[in-house]
């Protein structure tokens, strides 16, 4: 077990693994401790992954060149003032 | 009609002429006199009439029948024959008007073919000049998507394993479609709703009309050329058949399948099926689906992660409690008397060593605070040393001053050191002696004698000189004051005794 984390697939991988691990149960306490504190912060990986994306949303014009679209973009609003 | 038309070299209302002509004796007036009255044309003459008659009466016709021996010609006009079970014609399409076939016409392809009759006089060849062809039975829409759909899948284009899996947390989402559909509105609601972070790249196209899948192809390339976009959406509202049709064009099928990153097809309605949507790696039912589609995954893992953590915490509890519950079990026993003691002596044990420890470590951090000691001390020192040769080189100027002053000093002592030594000079005795008075020691020099009586006839004084000295021997005394005292030896003598 390294302190590293690949990327967030395996990181929910190894979640599961760590999980599945602990509820087996039988592991001296040093480890149980060890693997659980693993497993918090494998948790708090996934979940700072899930909400990385950044809110936006841009336009591709004719010259390849990305525009941000105005901020009504896609809104009923957004429709009418088209 | 058609019976017309293969007739009609036959409807000459008046006997054959030629065969007359053929069968008549070889006589020249005889041929020329029956010419006049038999009319005679030639072949050029006929074909033209031939043409002319064909094609005034052929200029729009519809032909039901089965395309056979087709070929492109490297032209690109397509030679081919129309046929049904009793007879064929000769047909050519020009490449002009092949352009415009949504299809490939194929051998076999049961077709309604719009045209005129032509005759192509070199060879007395009559034609079928194309202008338009239709499948019979179906839209030519239906057969060219049958044909770019069984191409497609020749080629393995639709190819489950060519199917990338969509990324588990796009983090650009490219979409492909027109900026004033619904679809794209549809997509944007979702993503609100459900991905309020998602970061979208739109690239907007046309996706109907005349080119509209050559706008649509080059959006897809584009928008695969953009950085970080792990996920495209292409697609549109619903719409005719015909609207939705670009999607069935073979560009936009290429462009989707050489995408770099999986594409969502999103055309029209549950209900419409385009080629995109095989070439697509998913295929979405609306364009709102494929939205959902792309954030569903998201939150799948969202709600895995959060079940994974609340099993990891109940396991943990569990795992804890279970320990605690050994221990009380444990203590309970009767047994754990015999253990207290031992615990106790364990316990003293422990406490020695924790002594130790702590001796230890004080030992440790005095030894440590001596060095400490010794480094900082070193440390000053060396600011000392700086320090001193700060001070040094303040010497060194001072002391240039010191000397120059002390110089001065000097020479000032030096000239009065002469002028003392002057004043000396003239107090000294040895002044007097250069006058020419004498000084008389006694014999072992102690005293000046200063009187007669202080010696005694025989005895030996020294008589100093300016230049000199005697040593003369007392002949003898007088008591009667200098002025007669003769005592003082002359200088009959003068042998200086240094």
């Amino acid at each position: 077990m390294t302190d590293t984390i690949k990327d967030f697939e395996s990181a929910i991988a190894e979640l599961e693994s760590v999980v599945k691990t602990l509820e087996e149960g039988d592991l001296p306490l040093e480890k149980s401790l060890q693997l659980f504190e693993r497993g918090v912060q494998l948790s708090r990986f996934c979940h700072a992954q899930l909400e990385e994306a950044e809110k936006r949303i841009e336009l591709l014009n004719e010259r390849g060149e990305l525009r941000p679209a105005p901020a009504s973009f896609g809104t009923d609003e957004g429709e009418k003032t088209r | 009609m058609r019976e017309d038309l293969f007739d009609l070299p036959f409807e000459e209302p008046a006997p054959d002429p030629e065969l007359e002509v053929r069968e008549a004796p070889p006589g020249v007036s005889d041929t020329s006199a029956r010419a006049a009255e038999r009319r005679v044309i030639t072949v050029s003459e006929l074909t033209a009439a031939i043409r002319e008659a064909l094609e005034s009466r052929f200029f729009e016709v519809f032909v039901e029948g089965e395309i056979s021996n087709c070929k492109v010609w490297n032209t690109g006009h397509m030679y081919f024959s129309l046929k049904d079970e009793r007879a064929q014609v000769k047909a050519i399409m020009f490449r002009s008007a092949l352009r415009y076939l949504k299809f490939k016409p194929e051998d076999g392809l049961h077709v309604i073919a719009r045209g005129r009759v032509s005759v192509y006089e070199p060879k007395g060849e009559y034609q079928f000049v194309c202008e338009h062809l239709e499948p019979h039975g179906f839209g030519a829409r239906q057969v060219a998507f049958e044909q770019l759909k069984k191409k497609l899948q020749a080629e393995g284009l639709f190819d489950g394993a060519r199917k990338r899996p969509l990324p588990v947390l796009p983090r650009k989402i490219g979409i492909v479609t027109s900026l004033d559909g619904a679809a794209l509105r549809d997509i944007i609601q979702v993503l609100r709703r459900r991905y309020p972070n998602a970061h979208l790249v739109i690239r907007p196209t046309r996706v109907q009309g005349e080119g509209a899948a050559a706008e649509i192809a080059h959006a897809v390339r584009a928008i695969g050329r953009v950085a970080g976009v792990d996920v495209a959406i292409v697609g549109r509202g619903g719409g005719s058949a015909e609207d939705l049709w670009a999607f069935n064009e073979e560009p936009v099928a290429r462009a989707i399948a050489a995408a770099p990153m999986p594409i969502i097809s999103a055309v029209g309605h549950e209900v419409d099926y385009t080629i995109a949507d095989f070439v697509a790696d998913l295929r979405a039912p609306t364009p709102s689906a494929a939205a959902e589609i792309v954030v569903k995954a998201k939150e799948e893992y969202c709600s895995r992660i959060d079940r994974l953590r609340d099993r990891l915490r109940a396991s943990m509890r569990h795992d804890l409690q279970q320990r605690r519950g050994r221990v009380h079990a444990l203590l309970a026993r009767r047994g754990f008397g015999a253990f207290t003691g031992r615990i106790g002596m364990r316990g003293r044990h422990a406490a020695e060593l924790s002594h130790a420890l702590a001796h230890a470590t004080r030992e440790h951090v005095a030894r440590r605070e001596r060095q400490l000691t010794r480094a900082r001390l070193r440390l000053e020192s060396l600011d000392l040393r700086r320090r001193l040769a700060l001070v040094r080189g303040r010497l060194v100027a001072a002391d240039g001053k010191m000397t120059a002053a002390a110089s001065r000093r000097q020479q000032r002592l030096d000239g009065r050191l002469r002028a003392l030594a002057g004043q000396l000079e003239t107090l000294s005795p040895l002044g007097v002696l250069s006058r020419g008075y004498a000084l008389a020691w006694n014999a072992d020099r102690s005293a000046i004698i200063r009187t007669a009586e202080a010696v005694t006839p025989g005895d030996r004084v020294h008589v100093t000189l300016q230049h000199g000295e005697l040593s003369c021997d007392v002949v003898s005394v007088s008591d009667t004051h200098p002025r007669a005292g003769n005592g003082t030896p002359e200088p009959e003598n003068p042998e200086p005794r240094r």
